[in-house]
């Protein structure tokens, strides 16, 4: 028990951190606290698609470069049901990880016998064609011009309309949504989703099911993204399809490396850095005019981080802590490296 | 059904093979750069973006005749894909399947973020290489550009197909592609190949490129999705089979053109759907070989 | 003796290569068969297509699962492969086929996947139901290691155990799933004698303790003479010979297969 308490602290004090974080910020004097509240809101939600897609990749060993699209595709039905049709948040977010996991079951379908580039090509394409159908079904989903004027979320009737009130669904969902994370790759569906990734031959013959859990890793991580999808129309209160381009795809793919493969925590830290990341070099002096710098940045270090940190943060932090310590157990975490 | 026979096909069809030739040249320096060093090139559309603006440079601020910056620019595009290959994607090789794709990825968001640094994102008009009122041939219009596009497509391809059944260089080439191994105990330095295929590569992406940019405007995000439609040209040929890439992308320049009819805002859609379905019933292509796989 | 599983008439062609040719084979109850023969001859073959990574050309294969009234047959040849395991077959691979990324003991829990049913909910959510299902497996897989002697790797990374560990690792793997009939594929190889003298007795006593029925693969003739009721002798995809270890070392068409004309 006390070994448990000893690793749970960090977690612990992020966790209170969070919670009193707009207080804390509302002491700064001159900070405006409801753009950062939006900032740390858009990252929690930026952290919940890198969850899913850390389960895809990193446990799973599938791929995707279009889990933008899924995050349309949650977007748009919580937008529309809730613009159209008056549904309430408690019914437009199950709703929006519904038909995302659906759709990501469907995309995870012929997926099944691709691999590596193969299902990067694949899923790349999903994510541009999502939003083309989006503008090409504009009768619904108001085309180019997007759908604007979403209600606040409303959680058993308390509107969290403010930033700083939405922030705080944010951070429960995206505590909630680690937790069941963190739980699932230690147990017989995680390792489950492991054994495919490590030899799917060995786990056809333990009698893991390829098709079956394929289908369901892509449906996960497409059911995340969804959610993610939701929050952001309501943290955004309008949404276009220009929000989810295949850019944003590449960033959070690049989120789940740099923070590290096949580690739960890499994922919170790779959307905590590059969701920062724009917001602090626009304002560095030098580079204020290079806005465009981000980009820029941006692929180098996903470059840099391929070639010389593969396994990210999460992964370099794990091999420093188990050269000190020299522990037996280095367990667990696959790295981009190896095969 | 009666609509389809109203549809000017060969009209349809003659546009869609002049943009067939440029998805056939885009496939077929991925389908290049996949024999020789089993990578998907995700960067193919973007190292052609940066070489459509080295020729624009070349022929704006330093006036060069448009021959001349093709030229020039081609070498350049040759010594890129060279040096990217050697210093970027080698060392990350053999490391695991994903690596690679990871890997280009980010070198194509470095061009995009290189150029638009450099550049800036406003478009540009690119000049036309070639000017003139459009050829009629039966009844049938052709534009001059899509006429050059054509014959470049053309010319390109007879002193490829020359080059790789000829010249010592093509032939290890081949060799590199089928056995790297066998390759190397030939003697034939297969480092040297490898930056070599790239490097023809990334000339027949920047043909794409030049040509691409003159039919819609020239800005970094310009070939965002030509690795698309190079893919689902190769993967309808055949992603091991070169001529097939070519005959993939003619038909899929086809199929996009007849499409196009239909539903212009879906181009992008129909690509991602031809891929799926390839994939799904015929995995090998039109012309791919099948191969076995033994446990 | 009862039968457990039969291979009638397989064939397996690829292309024009006629891997297997028409093999009767069978495996009763309690029984440890030995499928030999010289390099190429088809034997991993067979196993693939008993595990069903491969679907033969023709022929059928028929596993009989016990009943209280009896046996059942159930034909085999069509199912998919990760089904194969819930007809009691469990299989080692020629080249270890752990998962390298998890620990000895996870490897084990994955070995029992078939024998847990809480699916994707009860899992994220951690119910009791999955909890309970996840500790008696470990306490059987701990058995099982206690067993083979693998108790201090419970928590090692299998991709950092010196390989005769790795092929204990996975023999432990098979057997967590309590299966009926063990595939084995080369469990000798890249032994020495003395782990060789080893892994014979580990199979002769799992064989007496659980009851387990054994097609074994294997290079090693003291291994195979030593432990093998009955053998079979393939060559060139063809079954050559059929008896105990004693008949087959007399056998003169055995001896021409492994040691060519000369030896007449």
């Amino acid at each position: 028990m006390g070994r448990s308490l000893a690793a749970a602290w960090p977690w612990l004090l992020l966790v209170a951190v969070a919670l009193a974080l707009p207080a804390l910020l509302a002491l700064i004097p001159g900070l405006a606290s409801g753009y950062v509240l939006y900032l740390v809101a858009l990252a929690f939600i930026y952290a919940i698609v890198a969850l899913g897609l850390n389960l895809l990749i990193g446990y799973a060993g599938q791929f995707s470069l279009g889990q933008a699209g899924f995050m349309a595709i949650g977007a748009y039905v919580a937008a529309i049901l809730a613009t159209a049709w008056g549904w309430p948040f408690a019914l437009t977010l199950p709703a929006a990880a519904i038909v995302s996991a659906a759709v990501g079951y469907l995309l995870g379908l012929p997926a099944l016998r691709l691999t590596g580039p193969y299902l990067a090509v694949v899923t790349l394409g999903f994510g541009l064609a999502v939003p083309q159908l989006i503008i090409w079904q504009d009768t619904w989903t108001g085309g180019s011009s997007g759908l604007h004027s979403i209600p606040p979320a409303d959680v058993l009737g308390v509107p969290f309309a403010t930033d700083s009130q939405f922030y705080y669904v944010a951070l429960v969902a995206v505590a909630l949504l680690t937790l069941f994370a963190a739980r699932l790759v230690k147990s017989r569906t995680g390792r489950a989703f492991i054994a495919i990734r490590d030899s799917e031959l060995a786990a056809q013959a333990m009698g893991v099911s390829l098709i079956r859990y394929k289908t369901l890793a892509f449906a996960v991580s497409a059911a995340y993204a969804g959610v993610a999808g939701c929050l952001y129309a309501y943290l955004l209160k309008g949404i276009g399809p220009e929000d989810f381009t295949l850019f944003l795809s590449i960033e959070f793919l690049t989120m789940v490396v740099v923070g590290g493969l096949g580690a739960i925590e890499g994922s919170l830290l790779g959307a905590a850095v590059l969701t920062a990341l724009p917001n602090v070099l626009t304002r560095l002096p030098l580079v204020e005019e290079y806005k465009n710098l981000y980009v820029l940045v941006f692929g180098v270090i996903l470059i840099l981080t391929v070639i010389f940190m593969p396994r990210g943060i999460a992964g370099a932090w794990r091999s420093y802590r188990a050269r000190r310590v020299k522990a037996p157990e280095m367990a667990g975490q696959p790295s981009v490296v190896k095969g | 059904m009666e609509a389809l026979a109203t549809l000017p096909w060969g009209q349809l069809i003659v546009n869609g093979l002049a943009l067939g030739s440029l998805y056939a040249l885009a496939a077929f320096g991925l389908v290049l750069i996949y024999k020789i060093t089993d990578i998907i090139n995700f960067a193919q559309g973007e190292l052609g973006m940066v070489s459509a603006f080295v020729a624009f440079f070349l022929i704006t601020a330093f006036q060069l005749p448009f021959i001349l910056a093709f030229i020039l620019t081609l070498v350049f595009a040759g010594i890129l894909g060279a040096l990217v290959e050697r210093f970027i994607v080698r060392p990350v090789e053999n490391t695991s399947p994903l690596n690679p794709v990871i890997l280009t990825v980010g070198i194509g968001v470095l061009l995009v973020g290189l150029a638009g640094t450099l550049w800036g994102y406003e478009t540009r008009p690119f000049p036309a290489p070639i000017s003139g009122p459009a050829l009629r041939l039966a009844g049938l219009v052709l534009s001059r550009i899509n006429a050059l596009i054509l014959v470049v497509m053309a010319v390109l391809m007879i002193g490829l197909y020359l080059f790789f059944r000829y010249t010592l260089v093509g032939v290890a080439m081949r060799a590199v592609a089928q056995n790297q191994v066998a390759a190397r105990l030939m003697g034939i330095s297969v480092g040297r190949i490898k930056a070599l295929g790239w490097a023809v590569g990334t000339a027949l992406a920047a043909v794409t490129g030049i040509f691409i940019a003159p039919l819609n405007y020239l800005d970094p995000n310009m070939m965002g999705d030509v690795i698309l439609y190079a893919f689902a040209a190769a993967v309808l040929g055949g992603v091991t089979s070169l001529p097939g890439s070519v005959v993939g992308g003619l038909l899929l320049g086809i199929i996009s053109s007849v499409a196009g009819f239909f539903a212009p805002q879906l181009r992008t859609t129909i690509a991602f759907a031809i891929i799926v379905l390839v994939l799904v019933i015929r995995p090998r292509g039109l012309l791919g070989g099948r191969t076995v796989k033994k446990v | 003796m009862e039968p457990l599983l039969e291979v009638r008439g397989l064939t397996m062609r690829f292309g024009g290569l006629v891997a297997v040719q028409d093999l009767d084979l069978t495996v009763c109850d309690g029984e440890i068969v030995g499928l030999i023969g010289p390099n190429g001859a088809g034997k991993t073959t067979v196993f693939n297509c008993i595990s069903r990574f491969y679907t033969p050309t023709a022929g059928r294969i028929v596993v009989y699962t016990p009943t209280p009234t009896g046996r059942t047959p159930h034909d085999i040849t069509r199912v998919p492969p990760h089904a194969i395991i819930r007809y009691g077959i469990a299989r080692t691979f020629q080249n270890v086929e752990l998962f390298r990324h998890m620990t000895t003991l996870d490897n084990l829990l994955v070995g029992q996947h078939t024998r847990m049913t809480r699916g994707l909910f009860a899992d994220g959510l951690g119910l009791p139901g999955a909890r309970r299902q996840d500790a008696t497996a470990t306490e059987h897989a701990e058995f099982v290691l206690d067993i083979l002697d693998l108790e201090p790797y419970r928590d090692r990374p299998v991709s950092s155990l010196p390989f005769g560990i790795q092929k204990k690792v996975e023999l432990a793997r098979a057997l967590v799933s309590r299966p009926r009939l063990l595939l084995l594929d080369e469990p000798a190889a890249g032994a020495d004698t003395g782990e060789t003298g080893e892994l014979t007795e580990t199979l002769r006593h799992i064989r007496e303790s659980f009851g387990v029925s054994m097609l074994l693969v294997e290079h090693d003739m003291s291994m195979v003479m030593g432990l093998c009721d009955r053998l079979v002798v393939l060559d060139f995809g063809r079954k050559i010979a059929e008896g105990t270890p004693a008949q087959i070392q007399r056998d003169p068409a055995v001896i021409e297969a492994y040691l060519g004309e000369e030896a007449k």
